[in-house]
């Protein structure tokens, strides 16, 4: 049997290389607090911790005699959960990052660049100039541009949140009404060059998402937050279903299955890997369904409810009736 | 330590070859690690006919280089050629991350940030095992006035082959669907970068048709992405900038000319990225005039594009498409997946 190590294993010997170096330096560790400064279970810790006290090297003997062997303080770990390397053996420094580890976070951070929050590009510059000095090969060519153009109104937010104030912005929503709203930030999400900020409405008593695109004049509040994270749950799905919802079936092209995202609300036990596919959608707003059919145009059709897709047929043809005024363009040529 | 049962848990044979090969000043040659090293040792056997164990040893090597590890092969003066005398061993100084390495509290805290804008596949392990590397180093973590749950995705299958031939310094072939054209052609790459530009995948590759790099969509590929055991030699330096440039460049170089009625949702969103005229008309910059043309179809009557032609046609096209699809008995004529058949210049 010469399986590839799972994919598990890699990942728990990562997590070794990391803690031995971590530990030497640290002296005496508790279990719990090693735990929190790496996002892993208390369990994982002390396997991991067990593991490092038995291995070593082959040694002159290649007999892993004792001391070719890491030691721990036994009855400090047993006792107490307290972390104490009594004798090292070869690990002194975590490793260095592969080219694509190196690449993941040099993309993460390239992205980020917009946010208020990223400590300004000194900060930025600093890490990724480390980041990439530390990597053991040239890391990958990947890239992702700045998320851009929602850093000003993300900036008013954060300093509202740090001066522990409401924000107040005129939102328009997906069914064209637009009202001023007072909220208490919680979270501010993002889904490649779309953002949101999850907040506590005020006036709804209810977490709401707003996309930042859709807010303007927006200015810090006069009201101190009374709602922090923590009080209430922010779900990670940004549109989260509701009674008002419209749900519409449509016949869709398998193709732009990936690129409908959240308005998925039902597909079939078994999708071809081409042709068309009979699926649910959930609107906030009937009106939802026209722009959607246009952007995945000759793609996408409402089947149900009939309505509807007589709805989308007058609004494509609306659209289309502006053109006629348009006087014909003057750069043919482009 | 005694003999143990051959069940040793594969973390445990890793972890045992890094050190060995770590402590070995002049490297270790396989039938020593084979023979010695924990997790090895017990099931090497001493007449020969380790095979399995071999193999074994071949995919430890490919999982330590995977997590960044390097490896150092040696042959022994006057012995080249022969695979059994290769010595191994990890060089410390290419292993260990520098001691001067040190973070602030803020840049630990942009960093773990930046590690968790993926959310899924190869990226998303890759920034975990990096971020856990910087977390041994100790420092502590600043706290944001506010939390951030950023996300870069990934809908596009191209993306992880195309990750994997990019990495491996590998051509590349998939089918291609240019705007225009009713069937996809066949595209053979040297991939340079793979790029996020306002949303959007692109592959930078060096095209060999063409002989020329060309920027692809990966929205564009059609079918999967076969990567060919063809090494490739084009230089990666600072690809992936260059694509970005490229793709800056054609943006600023593309204005289209709008009007969106006013207090629309329309006028919200595309004012907040385009510049507005004192008459309220957008100029609105692109890099792709069929993407563009995809969403500015979806503002429906709420605009009027002016300008370029190219795009008004584009524009009417798709709005004419979606009436004819929801016309009384229409649906079942309509060909999916037919493409648009506007005229579109390059390859993006």
């Amino acid at each position: 049997m010469a399986a590839r190590a799972p994919q598990g294993a890699r990942d728990k010997l990562a997590f070794l290389l990391a803690l031995v170096p971590y530990l030497l330096d640290r002296e005496r560790a508790d279990v719990a607090e090693v735990a929190e400064h790496f996002s892993v279970s208390e369990a994982e810790v002390r396997q991991a911790v067990r593991l490092i006290a038995v291995s070593g090297v082959p040694g002159e003997t290649d007999a892993y005699l004792p001391g070719d062997l890491f030691d721990i303080d036994w009855g400090a770990f047993e006792d107490d959960d307290e972390i104490v390397i009594t004798h090292r053996v070869v690990i002194n420094e975590p490793p260095r990052f592969s080219s694509r580890e190196a690449a993941a976070l040099l993309a993460g951070l390239q992205y980020l660049s917009a946010l208020p929050s990223a400590g300004g590009h000194e900060v930025l510059d600093s890490v990724m100039t480390k980041l990439s000095r530390s990597a053991s090969a040239e890391p990958s060519q990947l890239a992702v541009q700045s998320a851009g153009d929602a850093d000003r109104i993300l900036a008013t937010v954060a300093a509202a949140v740090d001066a522990g104030l409401s924000v107040e912005f005129d939102y328009r929503t997906a069914r064209g009404t637009s009202e001023r709203r007072v909220v208490d930030p919680l979270r501010v999400d993002s889904v490649d060059s779309d953002w949101y900020l999850r907040a506590w409405d005020r006036r709804r008593e209810a977490v709401r998402t707003f996309r930042v695109d859709r807010m303007s004049a927006v200015t810090q509040g006069s009201q101190a937050i009374s709602t922090r994270p923590g009080d209430v749950a922010v779900p990670d799905a940004l549109f989260s279903p509701s009674d008002q919802d419209t749900c519409v079936t449509v016949l869709v092209d398998v193709q732009i299955l990936p690129f409908l995202g959240e308005y998925v609300d039902s597909v079939p036990d078994e999708v071809p890997a081409a042709g068309r596919v009979e699926i649910g959608l959930r609107l906030a707003h009937p009106d939802v369904v026209s722009r959607i059919a246009a952007r995945f145009a000759g793609l996408m059709e409402v089947v149900d409810p009939v309505e509807l897709r007589d709805e989308v047929r007058s609004w494509a043809q609306s659209a289309l009736d502006a053109y006629e005024t348009v006087p014909p363009s003057s750069d043919r040529a482009d | 330590m005694a003999a143990r049962s051959p069940g040793i848990p594969a973390q445990e044979r890793l972890f045992s070859l890094v050190l060995a090969l770590l402590a070995s000043e002049h490297g270790l040659s396989k039938s020593d690690i084979l023979s010695t090293v924990q997790g090895y040792r017990q099931r090497y056997d001493s007449s020969g006919g380790n095979q399995s164990l071999e193999r074994q040893f071949e995919r430890d090597k490919d999982d330590l280089r995977e997590l960044g590890i390097p490896i150092e092969t040696t042959e022994p003066p006057g012995e080249q050629g022969n695979n059994q005398l290769l010595r191994y061993r990890i060089p410390r100084g290419e292993y260990e991350l520098p001691t001067e390495l040190t973070f602030t509290p803020e840049e630990m805290a942009v960093l773990s940030l930046a590690g968790t804008v993926w959310r899924e596949g190869a990226l998303s392990s890759q920034s975990q095992r990096a971020l856990l590397k910087l977390r041994s180093l100790g420092a502590h973590t600043a706290q944001t006035p506010i939390s951030y749950a950023p996300r870069v995705s990934i809908a596009e299958d191209s993306f992880a082959p195309l990750s994997s031939a990019l990495d491996r310094k590998r051509l590349a072939e998939f089918r291609y669907l240019k705007p225009g054209r009713l069937d996809a052609e066949v595209r053979r790459v040297a991939p340079l970068a793979l790029v996020q530009h306002h949303g959007r995948w692109h592959l930078y590759a060096h095209d060999a048709s063409a002989d020329a790099p060309r920027t692809f969509l990966l929205s564009r590929i059609v079918g999967p992405v076969r990567e060919l055991t063809t090494a490739h030699t084009w230089p990666l330096d600072g690809a992936a900038a260059a694509a970005l440039e490229g793709l800056d460049r054609l943006w600023e170089r593309q204005e289209a000319v709008i009007v969106a009625s006013e207090g629309s949702d329309a006028r919200l969103r595309l004012g907040a990225r385009a510049h507005a005229d004192d008459d309220g008309t957008l100029r609105v910059h692109y890099t792709d005039g069929e993407l563009l043309a995809d969403e500015l179809a979806g503002y429906g009557p709420d605009i009027v594009v002016h300008s370029p032609a190219s795009l008004v046609d584009a524009v009417r096209l798709r709005l004419g498409r979606v009436r004819a699809l929801h016309s009384a008995g229409a649906g079942s004529t309509q060909r999916p997946g037919a493409p648009a058949a506007s005229e579109q210049r390059g390859d993006r």
